[in-house]
C-alpha cells in the first residue's frame, strides 16, 4: 500500500518536540501544525490530553479511543547559581547514567538555551568515587551565561529536555530522544490519518495523553478517557526490547513486529481477535504477556466508567528513558498498520457492541 | 584532488574537533594539519607513527631549539568482540570516566566507511534498586548499531577498529563565548600551533632559534609520539599546549578549583608527571603580564600530558606546560571558553617573541 505519510518523518517531527510532562503546552503550535491537517477537531483538556477526532460520518457514531500519551520524561530547573550553573530534578523515570555530558535545552520564557550536564572532574574525586553514580541533584547544567543574564529567562520550574539529536543506525533503526512515546503517537497519527472516512466503524478519538511519565497515576488518560466515553479502547505503548542482559521472558526483539499484551487486564477476546486478523493481513506482531499491570495507561483506562475493553500494543524499544532510544520503523509501520485495522475492521466493531 | 580550504581560528578549531583521530589512528588529522600549514613557510615532516613535525630553521646559524608540542589524539574505543547478536563490545582509548558513556552517541571507523552506534547497557527498568547505584563499567556496556546478527554487523565493522564520541561543535552561552565539542583535548593545542606559524610568517619574524611545531600521537595512553619527537629534536626548550580539567563550579572550594574558565591560559608548576621549570614558567607569567594578556597558575596538582615524557628524555629539556582551562574533559562535551582560545595564542605568540631562552 502507498502510504501518503512518510512514517518516519512524522516521527522525528514529534519526538524532537518538547513535551516534557505538564509542560506539553509548550509545543502545542508545532503539534496542531503537524497534525491539523489529518483531523476534522481537535480539543485539548482539562488535563492538557489533546483530542484528535475523525469522523466517520455515521449517525450516533460510536467512539473508539486510539490513545498514545505525549508527554516525555525530562527535567526541571530546582536553583540557578553563581557562574550561569543550574541544579535539577527529574520529571518521570530517567535514566540518570546517561546524564553526564548529555546535551539538554533549557526551555526558558522566550529563549531556548542549550547546556551541557556536568559534574567534578576526576581528579577531585575520591578513591571508589568513580563507580558510584551520582545522584541527580548532585548534577549541574553549565549554560555559559552568567546567574543575572540567566535570570532573565530561567526560574525554578523551567522544564529542560533533552537536546533532539537523532541517528540512522543499521536496518531501517534509529536513535534518540522522545521514541517514548511519541513514535507510537506517530504511528497512530499515520494509521488514522490515511483511511478514508467511510472505512472507519465509529468516531476515532486519538488521545495523546498527558501525566503518563509523572504525576497522579496516568490521570491524563484516566480523565480523558472518560470524557470520551468510548466503547473500546487501544492503547499504544512502547515496550521493553530484548537486549544483551535481559531475558527473553520479559522483553520483545526489536524487529518481531508490533507487540501484542496478553495479560489478567487486557480483554482477552478483542486482543485474541486481533491477533487473528492481524495474521490474515500479515501484519508482523509478537506477543508480551504481563503477570500483573502493562505498565501502560491500559492500567487506568480499562477501569474508567463501567469498565472499557482494552487492547494493549507495544512498541519494542531499547535503552528505554534515554536520550538515545532506539526503535526499528519496521515495526513501527506494523503498530500503524494495526491501529489502522483496530478502527476498520467490522469484525472488532462486532466483538466490541454485539448487539447493533 | 580538491582545493584545501584554508581555515583559521573558531571554524579551523571547529574543522580539527570533527576529524576522526583516536588514539592510535591519527593518520587523517595528520592530513588535516598538513594541508593547513600549506601557507606558512615550516618544513614538514611525517614520520611512521604519524607524528608530524614543522620545522622553521631559525635566522643565522642557530645554537638553541624550541619545541612547542600538541597532540593530534582523542580519547576514543577500540572494538574487542562483535556478539551473536551484533552487539559491538569495546575498551577504551585513553582515561574515560565510565558515567559518561551510557547513552552516547559514537562513530566507528569500519572497513568501508563510518559507522554509527548508540552505547547502551541493561535499561534501568531491569536493574535492581542497589544495581542502580553503581555506575556500569565500560565492559558491560556495548554499541548498538541496529545489526540484526553478528554477520550483519560483520559486513562493515571488525574487532580491532576504532571510535570517537560523535559529536557536533556547538558555540553556547551568554554572548556566545563558549565551544562545546568532542577532541578539543587536544585539537585546540594543534590549531594554536598552526595560527602561531602563520603568524611568524604574516609579521615576517625571524625567530633566533630552530621551531619544532611537534603535533604528536598516542598521548592518550601515555605511550606518546612525543617521547620520539623529544628525541629526534632534543630541544633546549618545549611549551606543552594542552586541555586542562576545570571544577570552576559552584561549592567546589576554591583551593580545588584548580583554575577558572575565562581566566586564560593555566601554567602548570606540577603535576603528576613533572614539575616544570621554574624559569621558564616565571618568565612565561611575566610575559603575560607585561601584554596584559589573562594567564593563570594551575591551582592543584592533577593531571599529566606529554611534559611528563619530553621533560626526561635524551638528556633532558626545560619544559613549560600551558593548558586552556577546559569542562567535562574526556567526554563527548568538552568545554572551553573562546576567550581563552585568543589568550593562549597570544601567549605564546608573545614567549616565542620576547623569552631569553
Amino acid at each position: 500500500m502507498e502510504h501518503k505519510i512518510d512514517l518516519t518523518e512524522l516521527t522525528l517531527s514529534l519526538a524532537s518536540l518538547m513535551s516534557v510532562t505538564g509542560h506539553t503546552r509548550h509545543s502545542k503550535d508545532k503539534l496542531i501544525e503537524l497534525v491539523s491537517p489529518y483531523f476534522d477537531e481537535i480539543r485539548e483538556t482539562r488535563l492538557g490530553n489533546y483530542h484528535l477526532i475523525r469522523r466517520c460520518g455515521k449517525e450516533n457514531a460510536k467512539r473508539i479511543l486510539v490513545d498514545a500519551h505525549f508527554d516525555e520524561i525530562g527535567m526541571i530547573v530546582t536553583e540557578i547559581k553563581e557562574g550561569g550553573f543550574l541544579t535539577v530534578t527529574s520529571i518521570g523515570g530517567l535514566d540518570t547514567r546517561i546524564l553526564q555530558a548529555s546535551e539538554v535545552i533549557i526551555y526558558g520564557e522566550g529563549r531556548d538555551i542549550y547546556g551541557v550536564v556536568g559534574s567534578t572532574p576526576p581528579h577531585l574525586q575520591k578513591p571508589g568515587e568513580a563507580n558510584k553514580l551520582r545522584e541527580i541533584t548532585a548534577l549541574l547544567i553549565d549554560t555559559g551565561y552568567s546567574k543575572e543574564e540567566l535570570e532573565k529567562y530561567v526560574s525554578i520550574g523551567t522544564p529542560i529536555g533533552f537536546k533532539p539529536i537523532y541517528t540512522k543506525l543499521r536496518n531501517n533503526r534509529i536513535a534518540g530522544k522522545g521514541f517514548d512515546d511519541k513514535a507510537c503517537a506517530a504511528a497512530a497519527i499515520a494509521a488514522v490519518a490515511e483511511i478514508p472516512a467511510d472505512e472507519l466503524w465509529g468516531d476515532v478519538y486519538l488521545q495523546l495523553s498527558n501525566y503518563e511519565e509523572a504525576g497522579g497515576f496516568m490521570s491524563g488518560a484516566a480523565t480523558g478517557a472518560y470524557e470520551v466515553n468510548p466503547v473500546c479502547a487501544i492503547v499504544a505503548d512502547v515496550d521493553l526490547a530484548t537486549t544483551p542482559d535481559t531475558k527473553k521472558s520479559e522483553t520483545v526483539p526489536l524487529d518481531g513486529g508490533v507487540s501484542l499484551s496478553t495479560g489478567p487486564i487486557t480483554d482477552k477476546r478483542l486482543t485474541s481477535l486481533l491477533r487473528k486478523l492481524a495474521d490474515e493481513k500479515e501484519i508482523k506482531h509478537q506477543m508480551s504477556v504481563t503477570a500483573g499491570g502493562t505498565g501502560t495507561n491500559t492500567m487506568v483506562i480499562n477501569l474508567v466508567r463501567n469498565g472499557i475493553p482494552t487492547v494493549d500494543i507495544g512498541l519494542p524499544l531499547r535503552s528505554m528513558h534515554t536520550s538515545n532510544e532506539v526503535i526499528s520503523m519496521n515495526d513501527a509501520a506494523a503498530m500503524r498498520d494495526i491501529i489502522a485495522l483496530f478502527v476498520t475492521s467490522s469484525e472488532i466493531e462486532k466483538e466490541v457492541c454485539p448487539n447493533e | 584532488m580538491s582545493e584545501t580550504k584554508i581555515l583559521e581560528g573558531i571554524e579551523l578549531l571547529r574543522h580539527l574537533s570533527l576529524v576522526f583521530g583516536p588514539t592510535g589512528s591519527e593518520e587523517e588529522v595528520a592530513d588535516e594539519i598538513i594541508k593547513q600549514l600549506e601557507n606558512t613557510d615550516a618544513q614538514i615532516i611525517r614520520d611512521r607513527m604519524s607524528n608530524v613535525f614543522a620545522v622553521l630553521h631559525g635566522k643565522n646559524r642557530p645554537e638553541k631549539t624550541v619545541m612547542l608540542s600538541a597532540h593530534m589524539d582523542e580519547v576514543g574505543f577500540i572494538i574487542k568482540d562483535i556478539d551473536g547478536e551484533g552487539y559491538v563490545r569495546f575498551g577504551c582509548l585513553g582515561g574515560i570516566d565510565p558515567r559518561v558513556l551510557c547513552g552516547r552517541k559514537v562513530t566507528f571507523r569500519g572497513k568501508d566507511g563510518d559507522v554509527s552506534g548508540v552505547i547502551a547497557s541493561k535499561a534501568i527498568h531491569h536493574q535492581s534498586a542497589e544495581e542502580r547505584k553503581n555506575a556500569t563499567k565500560a565492559n558491560d556496556m556495548y554499541v548498538d548499531i541496529g545489526a540484526t546478527s553478528k554477520e550483519d554487523a560483520e559486513s562493515v565493522l571488525s574487532r580491532g577498529d576504532s571510535g570517537t564520541f560523535d559529536s557536533e561543535f556547538v558555540i553556547f552561552g551568554e554572548n556566545d563565548g563558549y565551544a562545546k565539542c568532542k577532541a578539543l583535548d587536544d585539537r585546540l593545542g594543534c590549531v594554536v600551533m598552526i595560527e602561531t606559524l602563520r603568524k611568524i610568517k604574516e609579521e615576517n619574524i625571524d625567530l633566533p632559534f630552530d621551531l619544532i611545531c611537534a603535533f604528536t600521537v598516542r598521548e592518550e595512553i601515555g605511550i606518546s609520539g612525543a617521547t620520539a619527537a623529544a628525541h629526534r629534536f632534543r630541544p633546549d626548550y618545549a611549551i606543552v599546549l594542552e586541555t586542562t580539567a576545570i571544577a570552576d563550579l559552584p561549592d567546589v572550594p576554591k583551593n580545588s578549583r584548580v583554575s577558572e574558565v575565562g581566566n586564560g591560559g593555566v601554567v602548570s608548576l606540577m603535576d603528576r608527571s613533572t614539575i616544570y621549570n621554574r624559569d621558564f614558567v616565571d618568565g612565561a607569567m611575566k610575559i603575560a603580564e607585561e601584554n596584559g594578556i589573562p594567564a593563570q597558575i594551575k591551582r592543584y596538582v592533577s593531571g599529566g600530558n606529554d611534559a611528563g615524557h619530553i621533560h626526561k628524555t635524551a638528556d633532558g629539556t626545560r619544559t613549560l606546560a600551558i593548558s586552556a582551562p577546559t569542562r567535562y574533559l574526556h567526554s563527548a562535551s568538552c568545554v572551553v571558553s573562546l576567550k581563552d582560545f585568543e589568550s593562549i595564542k597570544s601567549h605564546v605568540y608573545a614567549i616565542l617573541t620576547s623569552y631569553q631562552f
